[in-house]
């Protein structure tokens, strides 16, 4: 017998989560898997949002909002894309399938449509089972998506791809993609570092548990110390172990 | 800090929950979760009694959240609220789990336990809820009227009567819409310019209906109470003041006679400076820009002919375009139906001239039109009619055994062209009836005519409409039956040929006519989408715009403050529309005598001692909410509408949104999650 999964939906109030409520009124069936949590715009939902729904033990998380162009708040919804594309790149990168996140725009009127995503996004989620990442890969990925870089980096996608930076230069998809994917790794290792040093590790211990190379250490582990967020514990035998700071004195 | 002293209820809403969610047992599972008090279940709790058991449990056990298990908050979450508040909660203290139309009508097994999950999350939410204070703000005495067809009309009316200012927008240069354009209306045969055109003078008339034709809304910005809307204004290039509609520009014009007449679906010429007809209002000679020798090639003879014929020098080629700014407090929208177009459905021989659409007809056998109401085709009066019901309407969508024709034998691609509306699953509402009245006029102008009707169903629904239908029948009228898949087609068994052949795909019937009517689909106006977008409001799956509830908000929209009349919502008569009118204007005419509204306190909130002013999260803001002021973001509540997009955005998380903060979203997920399947 397939596991049970548990999946958590976020929907905006007009047109997904009202999709959901047409559903209901004719009678669509779908399994009860879905938890649905409403939300006024699907642009509410951010990637840290949607790490910490895996963290608290989802198996798979929607996000419905209004068609491309419908949004009630004009453009939530582009935003909401790219913020689930970024969520997507983290997943990845902790190890957990990126289909298990999915976004859907589906309007008030498409009650039958919704039952049937919903249908087949279960189907999928149970073909995948639970979540097999660990939880500490989740943790680092969650950290990952609420620092500053990549936040800033997914409301701005849009703006960079159209607009352009503060110098005028337009970005071009495929420089984005490399962008992206270069600052969510780095990121991602970084926290898991961060993570590992909640006890004191050497540059060599971190590389053999994390399965990086020494020198990829070597560099976040700068950087973290740059940021005054590790510093050295003690220095064995010529090899200095590093610790993280506790965030005393941050809050 | 205050306990958290939770009462939680569950409706049984009848048997629609309770059939399949265990309502006791999600009730007795309330009882065991944190802060909760009490625990019960009721049949309705939306009743009075329902209501009125929170009401003395707030007051007798000191509760100070509220859980109700039931329907969709879009349905009654504002009935729970007003029942905390008369009690003396604040009403932002109330949460509501959805088990009705998202658990216990959609999950045959399992929904109890869904149910659980529901209620837990609402109840961890609930704990984190604070009390919010409801924004009054004062409200713009004046209205919007989009479209000036009958249901805009009345609509104005309605509203300037009530002593209000009122602009009424059309984006003709005439208002009378589609009505304008009728002979008789059924069921009772009244000339309908006899009776619409009245009511057109008083609008232009009244004292209190600012009357903006040829113009159209732009942008819409703003709030109930205080809309902001930017409306374009073409240049008729006539000046208003001056120009008496004497019509001497139109006789001049080089291009009399030339244009074909939108007003008589191509019928009749127009001139490039044109009214669309004699009663319109305003009675102004308007420049088709599009044709205008003068305006489209910068020259016209030595000087305009127009200019030349005008005895009041009225006219004026230097008009520019303008733009008008108004602020109202409230927007009816009226804007109607477009028909479908024939040409989309090929099969139903339109190519041919004696091939007409309803709309047609009516402008051939009304009085006023280019024959003077004579039916002629070819040159002759038609004696073999044949009307077919239901063409684009009453259809699923696909492929129909036409179109597998066509495309097999390769004649050309013509399936690609037919979507967006050629066929409609919704029914028209009105084709039964106009048929059954053109047959009438038909028999009435031509005696000895043979009238013939294919048909599906006939859908006599309204007041006086059996009788009519009987009164046809009677009249001898010939009513001929098919089945809703058995497809029609029009032909001509030689080009030549003045008869066309009207016949169906099982052979069960075949008719040769002088004259075919087609009762042709009425779709969403083609420009719905855009202005939907403009006004944020939603459309349903055909295309019309969506009410906020089909039974007991029919004229609301989803929009506070924006409300939506007649055929812009579905198919209807003249009867209906005007009903809706007037219904629409008293809702939109509700905050205007009140003065002040209460808007949500669901905004953004930012925490200044976080906030570091990077600015990331105003690029996220389309309504310009927030603004940089000495080195901290700062929200305009009464601009904000509370989406979230901010917050989201915010890399320092200095922003949270009242009513859905994260630890609230966290308190759900996590409430959630401990409830495993």
């Amino acid at each position: 017998m397939m596991k049970e999964v548990n999946l958590i939906g976020f929907m905006c109030n007009w047109c997904c989560y009202a999709g959901a409520d047409l559903a209901g009124v004719s009678r669509f069936q779908y399994p009860p898997n879905i938890r649905i949590i409403r939300v006024m715009c699907s642009g509410r939902v951010d990637p840290e949002l949607i790490l910490d729904t895996f963290l608290y033990g989802a198996d798979g998380v929607f996000i419905g909002g209004c068609h491309l162009g419908d949004c009630h708040y004009l453009e939530g919804n582009f935003y909401a894309e790219k913020k689930v594309e970024m969520a997507k790149r983290l997943l990845k990168a902790a190890g957990v399938e990126p289909e298990r996140l999915r976004v859907e725009w589906i309007s008030a009127s498409e009650g039958e449509r919704f039952a049937e995503v919903i249908r087949e996004f279960t189907e999928e989620i149970k073909e995948l089972g639970p979540v097999k990442s660990e939880k500490e890969e989740l943790e680092a990925a969650c950290i990952a998506a609420a620092d500053y870089r990549l936040r800033i980096l997914a409301t701005k996608e849009r703006e960079l791809l159209e607009e352009g930076n503060k110098y005028g230069e337009v970005f071009t998809r495929h420089e984005m993609d490399r962008l992206l994917e270069d600052m969510v790794q780095e990121d991602y290792e970084s926290k898991r570092i961060l993570l590992k040093l909640k006890k004191p590790m050497s540059v060599k211990e971190i590389a053999s548990e994390l399965n990086l190379k020494s020198n990829v250490v070597l560099r976040r582990i700068l950087d973290l110390k740059r940021h005054e967020l590790i510093g050295i514990h003690e220095i064995r035998a010529n090899t200095p172990t590093y610790i993280a700071n506790t965030r005393e004195g941050f809050e | 800090m205050e306990t958290i002293r939770t009462g939680v209820y569950i409706c049984h809403c009848g048997v629609n929950i309770s059939a399949t969610v265990d309502v006791k047992a999600v009730a007795a599972f309330a009882e065991g979760l944190p802060s909760v008090v009490i625990a019960r279940d009721y049949l309705y709790m939306c009743s009075d009694p329902g209501q009125e058991l929170i009401k003395s449990d707030i007051k007798d056990l000191g509760l100070n959240r509220v859980v109700v298990a039931s329907c969709s908050p879009r349905m009654h979450e504002p009935t729970f609220r007003n029942a905390c508040a008369d009690a003396g909660l604040n009403p932002y203290c109330f949460e509501m789990a959805n088990i009705r139309e998202q658990c216990a009508w959609v999950h045959h097994k399992g929904a109890t336990e869904k149910a659980k999950a529901l209620v837990a999350s609402a109840v961890a939410k609930a704990a984190l809820l604070e009390p919010l204070e409801r924004k009054k703000v004062s409200v713009v005495p004046r209205a919007l009227v989009i479209g000036g067809g009958v249901t805009g009309i009345y609509a104005a009316l309605e509203i300037a009567d009530k002593g209000f200012e009122t602009y009424l927008v059309e984006k003709d240069p005439s208002i009378g819409g589609h009505m304008a354009q009728l002979d008789k209306t059924f069921p009772t045969l009244d000339c309908s310019a006899c009776i619409l055109t009245p009511k057109m003078v008083e609008v232009a008339r009244h004292k209190n209906i600012q009357l903006l034709t040829y113009s159209e809304v732009k942008e819409v910005n703003g709030y109930i109470g205080n809309y902001n809307v930017k409306i374009r204004k073409k240049p008729r290039y006539v000046d208003e003041v001056k120009c008496t509609g004497c019509g001497e520009c139109a006789n001049a014009c080089r291009l009399h006679g030339i244009i074909l007449n939108e007003f008589d679906v191509g019928l009749s010429k127009r001139a490039a400076r044109y009214v669309p007809f004699p009663q319109a209002v305003p009675l102004l000679y308007t420049v088709d820009p599009d044709r205008c020798i003068y305006i489209t090639k910068g020259k016209c003879g030595k000087s305009p002919a127009c200019v030349d014929a005008c005895p009041a020098d009225a006219i004026d080629f230097d008009q520019k375009e303008e733009e008008l700014e108004v602020e109202v407090g409230t927007i009816v929208v009226a804007t109607g139906y477009d028909l479908l177009d024939p040409a989309k459905r090929p099969e139903y021989g339109y190519k041919y001239t004696e091939v007409l659409t309803g709309l047609e007809f009516e402008r051939l056998s009304v009085a006023s039109g280019p024959t003077g109401g004579k039916i002629i085709i070819n040159g002759k009066e038609p004696k073999e009619v044949v009307f077919i019901s239901c063409v684009g309407s009453r259809e699923r969508k696909g492929i129909t055994n036409y179109e597998l024709r066509i495309t097999n034998s390769n004649l050309d691609n013509q399936t690609s062209k037919m979507d967006g509306g050629a066929r409609n699953e919704y029914c028209s509402r009105v084709c039964c009836m106009y048929i059954a009245k053109q047959a009438h006029l038909v028999r009435d102008k031509i005696p000895d005519a043979r009238v013939r009707i294919i048909y599906n169903d006939m859908r006599a629904y309204g007041k006086g409409f059996e009788e009519f239908y009987n009164r046809v029948v009677a009249e001898g009228v010939e009513y001929i039956r098919k089945e809703l898949e058995d497809e029609v087609e029009v032909i001509k068994r030689s080009e030549d040929d003045d008869k066309v052949v009207v016949r169906t795909i099982s052979g069960g019937i075949e008719l040769e006519a002088d004259l075919v009517v087609l009762a042709n689909a009425l779709v969403p106006r083609k420009d719905a989408d855009e202005l939907a977008k403009i006004l944020k409001i939603t459309k349903s799956g055909d295309g019309f715009y969506l009410e906020a509830h089909p039974k007991l908000r029919p004229l609301d929209t989803f929009t506070d403050g924006i409300f939506i009349a007649g055929c812009c919502q579905s198919p209807k008569d003249i009867p209906d529309s005007v009903a809706q009118a007037v219904g629409a204007a008293i809702r939109a005419s509700i905050p205007l005598m009140r003065g002040e509204v209460e808007v949500e306190p669901l905004v953004a909130i930012i925490n200044e001692n976080i906030c570091v002013g990077c600015g990331t999260c105003e690029v996220s803001c389309p309504f310009d909410a927030l603004s940089l002021e000495a080195g901290v973001m700062r929200v305009n509540e009464v601009v904000c509408k509370g989406c979230g997009s901010c917050g989201s955005a915010c890399p320092s998380g200095a922003i949270s949104m009242r009513h859905f903060k994260d630890e609230q979203i966290y308190a759900q997920i996590e409430a959630m999650c401990l409830q495993k399947l």
